[in-house]
């Protein structure tokens, strides 16, 4: 039996979605962990296993990393406070890092990745195992600096928590899509600040749930700064009874003028026993300021799916055809080709999987 | 080839075909025109499965003709015109038509009533966000192959066969790549109907109202696809429509009066004529209670 743990109750209205028992059972999982395949070819690697950074799996020998303490007090990322490694990317240089979080049992696993002025980063995380993997990583981004990030569920059961606490400075840009498509429960939550003139940031991607499943995103973009743009792009495809769920806040400060603020959360249902919530926010002080957002949820067109029929496509692969392409609008965001490809056949896989 | 008996068929619960009965044979076309709301495009979904669509009484039965070799000559790709010529105009294909067997099409799924060699050219075609025309295309005609046992066709196969119909019918290539239909004029969403039929290379094909939306170039050049496509001893069409002008193109050999839910009149081409001339009551084509 595990000691049971002070977690977020549903009557805080940021954890409403969100299903802390699977968390808690999720504790009580322990299973194998083996090393997903590398997406990035030639990217160096840091491997956590239950939390702690295993040297003998990494592969960081050109990158500088020494030791912080993080402390948040967000209810989730704050068990992982304290000794945490720190990722230090100079200025103007160049990197491509895959971050691989495996857990067997519990793994809390904090991360300091900062970004001076015009470094570039791409980034791959995969979180792979059992029970319970929760994650508190802080970006930070200097002037000009640029970080890709893909983020990926590959753990079966379980549940993964992620936390970002993530910064960007005066033109800097900060792009990062995240996929779930496995049984596991997930939580990807984040705190953006574009904290500097022009700063760009993108978070989205795409949840996929079945049978009594339940994940959620809880994302929210703060413009401190004039001349801001963010989008969050969430797709969310909902089969069975499960429940997938999109909360998406965007605030603008009072000085954040001609802020350009963007937000898209879209839901599918493949049953009508299923379940998506979307639950997009604006919150503006700034006059000047240009914010759109759209949320709809939905099921397969019908028309559309008869008309494939009639061509000759058979029921089930007609309804992935287009759920992929509802999906694809999230994933699209990824720029490296290669990697956007293995999320998309993630995607796939799961498609074919359940339809 | 089709023999569709007192078909009667219903949309939530309302009768829309009420004892419709029609035959084609091979080597034929037959126009069907009809008031607004006779029930058209109705037999059009009956026909190609449309769920909500229910069939109350009578029967459909469908004796297709086996698919031919023009999938070999692309394969073969020594023969451009192999793409375009459709090998049903062989007399070898057409021997084959001897000896099929009649099929009960309504117990078919929509897909397989595809593969079986049945097409509907949709009044309203259908926009597919997200899928491209040339992916959904080569999926179609892929699948169909499959249920027929015959290999696949890769991606550059696909493309050839694809860019040669699109040229064909005077649709830009480069609509190939763009979603299904979304931001097609109306004129280019039936093209782009024809390009999809002389992909899937039908033996019957059921047309509805191919015809609306077309200038008068496009109408001749859908025309001239139509015929290209179809004009075979082995297959046959059933063309909707409310016009004269595509049947000056594409000349039937049976013209019908759909009123109704029924087919109330069967004539020569002779019928069509007389139709524009004196409309549906001129002929004793009106409703009769
Ligand atoms: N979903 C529906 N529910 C109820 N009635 C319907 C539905 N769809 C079609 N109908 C009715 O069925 C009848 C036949 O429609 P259909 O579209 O087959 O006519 P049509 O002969 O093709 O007409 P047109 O020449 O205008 O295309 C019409 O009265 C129409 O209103
Ligand atoms: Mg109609």
């Amino acid at each position: 039996m595990v000691e049971a743990l002070d977690l977020p109750t549903t009557r805080g209205e940021n954890w409403r979605w969100a299903d802390m028992p699977a968390l808690q059972a999720a504790r009580a999982l322990r299973g194998e962990a083996d090393l997903p395949d590398r997406l990035l070819k030639g990217a160096a690697r840091l491997v956590f296993v239950d939390g702690q950074l295993a040297e003998h799996l990494s592969d960081v020998d050109a990158l500088d990393i020494t030791r912080t303490t993080l402390a948040s007090d967000h209810p989730l990322a704050a068990h992982a406070n304290g000794d945490a490694v720190a990722l230090a990317l100079a200025a103007q240089s160049v990197t491509a890092l895959e971050v691989v979080r495996l857990t067997t049992g519990e793994g809390h696993a904090p991360l300091a990745i900062t970004l001076a002025a015009d470094a570039v980063l791409t980034l791959v995380e995969t979180f792979a195992g059992a029970g319970w993997s929760n994650a508190l990583t802080r970006f930070d981004l200097a002037t000009g600096a640029r970080a890709m990030r893909a983020v990926r569920v590959v753990q079966e059961a379980g549940f993964v928590s992620t936390r970002d606490e993530v910064r960007v400075g005066e033109a800097a840009s900060f792009v990062s899509t995240a996929l779930a498509a496995t049984g596991a429960g997930v939580r990807f939550d984040a705190m953006l600040t574009l904290d500097g003139d022009g700063a760009f940031a993108e978070f989205g991607g795409a949840l996929l749930t079945r049978e009594d499943q339940r994940q959620e995103c809880a994302v929210r973009v703060r413009h401190a700064r004039p001349n801001g743009q963010s989008h969050q792009l969430w797709r969310a495809v909902a089969a069975d009874r499960s429940t997938a769920s999109l909360a998406a806040a965007v605030e603008v400060a009072r000085d954040a003028q001609k802020t350009d603020g963007e937000q898209s959360l879209r839901g599918l249902l493949l049953q009508r026993t299923a379940t998506v919530n979307l639950k997009p926010e604006l919150e503006i002080f700034a006059d000047d300021v240009k914010c759109a957002h759209g949320a709809t949820v939905g099921e397969l067109d019908r028309r559309a799916l008869f008309y494939m029929e009639s061509r000759g496509i058979p029921a089930p692969r007609a309804k992935a055809l287009l759920t992929r392409a509802f999906v694809a609008d999230a994933l699209g965001r990824i720029a490296d080709e290669s990697v956007r490809e293995q999320f998309e056949a993630a995607a796939d896989a799961w498609l074919e999987q359940t339809l | 080839m089709l023999k569709i008996e007192n078909l009667h068929a219903e949309i939530d619960g309302k009768p829309i075909l009420k004892g419709l009965s029609l035959t084609v044979n091979a080597g034929e076309v037959h126009a069907i025109m009809g008031p607004n709301g006779a029930g058209k495009s109705t037999l059009g979904y009956v026909l190609g499965g449309r769920p909500g669509y229910e069939v109350t009484e009578g029967s459909v039965h469908f004796r297709p003709t086996r698919h031919g070799e023009r999938s070999d000559a692309i394969l073969g790709g020594t023969r451009d015109t192999g793409l375009l010529r459709s090998a049903r105009n062989d007399g070898e294909a057409a021997r084959n038509d001897e000896g099929g067997d009649w099929i009960d099409l309504l117990a078919l799924e929509p897909h397989e009533r595809a593969a079986a060699g049945l097409f509907l050219g949709f009044q309203y075609p259908v926009e597919i966000p997200g899928v491209s025309n040339v992916q959904f295309l080569r999926e179609a005609l892929n699948a169909q192959r499959a249920s027929r046992d015959e290999k696949p066709l890769s991606g550059g196969e696909f493309l050839k066969l694809a860019r040669a119909q699109a040229d064909a019918l005077g649709l830009d290539q480069e609509m190939l790549k763009r979603p299904v239909n979304v931001g097609f004029s109306g004129g280019e969403k039936k093209r782009n109907e024809m390009v999809q039929m002389g992909i899937v290379d039908p033996a019957f094909a059921i047309l509805d109202e191919t015809d609306s939306g077309l200038d008068i170039d496009a109408l001749r050049i859908v025309g001239d696809g139509i015929n290209r496509i179809m004009r075979a001893p082995t297959k046959a069409v059933l063309l909707i429509t409310h016009y004269q002008r595509l049947l000056d193109y594409v000349k039937p050999d049976v013209v019908h009066v759909l009123a109704d839910g029924r087919i109330t009149r069967t004539g020569g081409p002779e019928l069509a004529h007389q139709l524009e001339r004196e409309g549906y009551a001129g002929v004793g084509a009106e409703v009769t209670a």
